[in-house]
């Protein structure tokens, strides 16, 4: 049984999360929606945090709120389809977007033990459903999260 | 023995000496052991002689430093086996308090290498250097009054940011304890700290009443750590500093804890 041999390919890298291209220090990641590639979009999200010089609190506090928000998005992803996640930074405040599509037509519940985890890690998180337009069938379920970077004494 | 003691590692070679410094200790375990565990006199008696015996776990975590663990951890780890042993003498036995201390305080310390340590073969320069970066985030926590920032630590070190940039990935490849071994380990720390008010705020969240359970099944470390992370609104930084481990560490402990929920949670 290996995926490759389904016919019916799901294309949902029609729309990445955020539609304001040009920042040069964007960083974009696609990958399956799938647990396993969780690792790898932490330690990207550590890193940039690193080189950013945000204090280890900061560091580790995003990583675990990356790890959350991903999560969260790959269980209510349709099977077999792509995340897409992107990471902005400025002078002050680093912001991660993901995006997975899904059948669910609501957001995840800001009441969950999870939600009150990655509000407690960032400084702001959001998530919201859109439908999905290209196939008409499902929806995109975004989050949303900022870390700032706190003012140093 | 002069000659055999500089390669004995066995908790034999100190045992005479730590055995007569320790000598009025079995007194005192004798009382506490009289002693109903309602009296009033129980946690005071109990609390003299840990604070009698602690050097006795420093001791201990010395001989196994320098392995690529924080000195810290180390300690923190032996002050667990020390509180066991305190808990599980039996007097009435005969052996000597130090005899059945030595070897469950180490115990203790090899479980914890067993358990966490570093999951895939890391240079040792790179163990070296995180272990650094690790002692150095908690002397600078202290003078700053929260965590440093890479460049103030690759100042204080005199490194390069890249170096320290390299030190602190590299600790992800630093394994926490696995959660199920934890659970299984009798071993836990008994209930020291009433979490009432983070306990309320437990009320506002969603399935609490399975989220509860879970919680409270926890080894007792990792529960306090989640609660005055995510109900106390404690940095990791402060909450390192109240129960006596690395900043590093309560983050390996969060990583592995909040994972270990969420598996938990979607069931």
């Amino acid at each position: 049984m290996n995926g490759r041999h389904d016919t019916e390919v799901k294309v949902t890298e029609t729309q990445p999360p955020s539609q304001d291209v040009g920042a040069q220090d964007d960083i974009e990641l696609r990958l399956g929606a799938s647990l396993v590639h969780l690792p790898i979009i932490r330690s990207v999200a550590a890193n940039i945090a690193m080189r950013a010089d945000f204090d280890l609190d900061a560091i580790s506090d995003l990583r675990l709120a990356v790890d959350e928000a991903c999560s969260t998005l790959i269980t209510r992803a349709v099977p077999g389809t792509t995340m897409v996640c992107r990471f902005t930074i400025d002078d002050n405040e680093l912001r991660f977007r993901g995006a997975v599509t899904s059948a669910d037509d609501e957001a995840p519940s800001t009441a969950s033990f999870g939600w009150r985890v990655l509000t407690t890690l960032a400084d702001s998180a959001n998530a919201w459903v859109e439908p999905a337009v290209h196939d008409g069938q499902g929806n995109w379920v975004h989050v949303e999260l900022a870390k700032r970077k706190p003012e140093l004494t | 023995m002069p000659e055999q003691s500089s390669h004995v590692t066995t908790e034999h070679d100190h045992t005479p000496a730590q055995g007569r410094e320790y000598e009025d200790v079995a007194a005192l375990l004798t009382e506490l052991a009289r002693l109903d565990d309602q009296d009033p006199r129980h946690p005071a008696l109990r609390e003299e002689i840990v604070t009698r015996c602690l050097p006795l776990a420093e001791h201990i975590a010395r001989r196994f430093s320098g392995r690529g663990e924080a000195r810290d951890d180390l300690v923190q780890v032996a002050r667990v086996g020390l509180l066991n042993a305190i808990d599980r003498f039996d007097p009435a036995r005969g052996t000597g308090f130090v005899g059945y201390a030595v070897p469950t305080i180490m115990g203790e310390v090899r479980r914890h290498f067993r358990d966490t340590g570093w999951a895939v073969r890391v240079p040792r320069r790179l163990k070296e250097l995180h272990l650094t970066l690790s002692q150095t985030s908690g002397r600078l926590s202290q003078t700053l009054g929260r965590a440093p920032t890479p460049s103030e630590l690759a100042a204080e070190l005199d490194l390069a940011p890249e170096d320290v940039w390299e030190g602190l990935l590299a600790g992800n490849a630093y394994q926490s304890v696995s959660m199920d071994a934890a659970q299984h380990d009798e071993s836990t720390l008994p209930l020291s700290e009433t979490v009432g008010e983070e306990d309320s705020a437990l009320e506002h969240v969603d399935y609490h009443e399975s989220l509860r359970p879970l919680l409270a099944q926890l080894p007792e470390r990792e529960r306090r750590v989640v609660l005055l992370r995510f109900f106390g609104n404690m940095t990791q930084t402060q909450i390192a500093e109240r129960i006596g481990v690395s900043q590093m560490h309560v983050s390996r402990l969060l990583s592995h804890t909040l994972e270990h929920l969420r598996v938990r949670l979607s069931e």
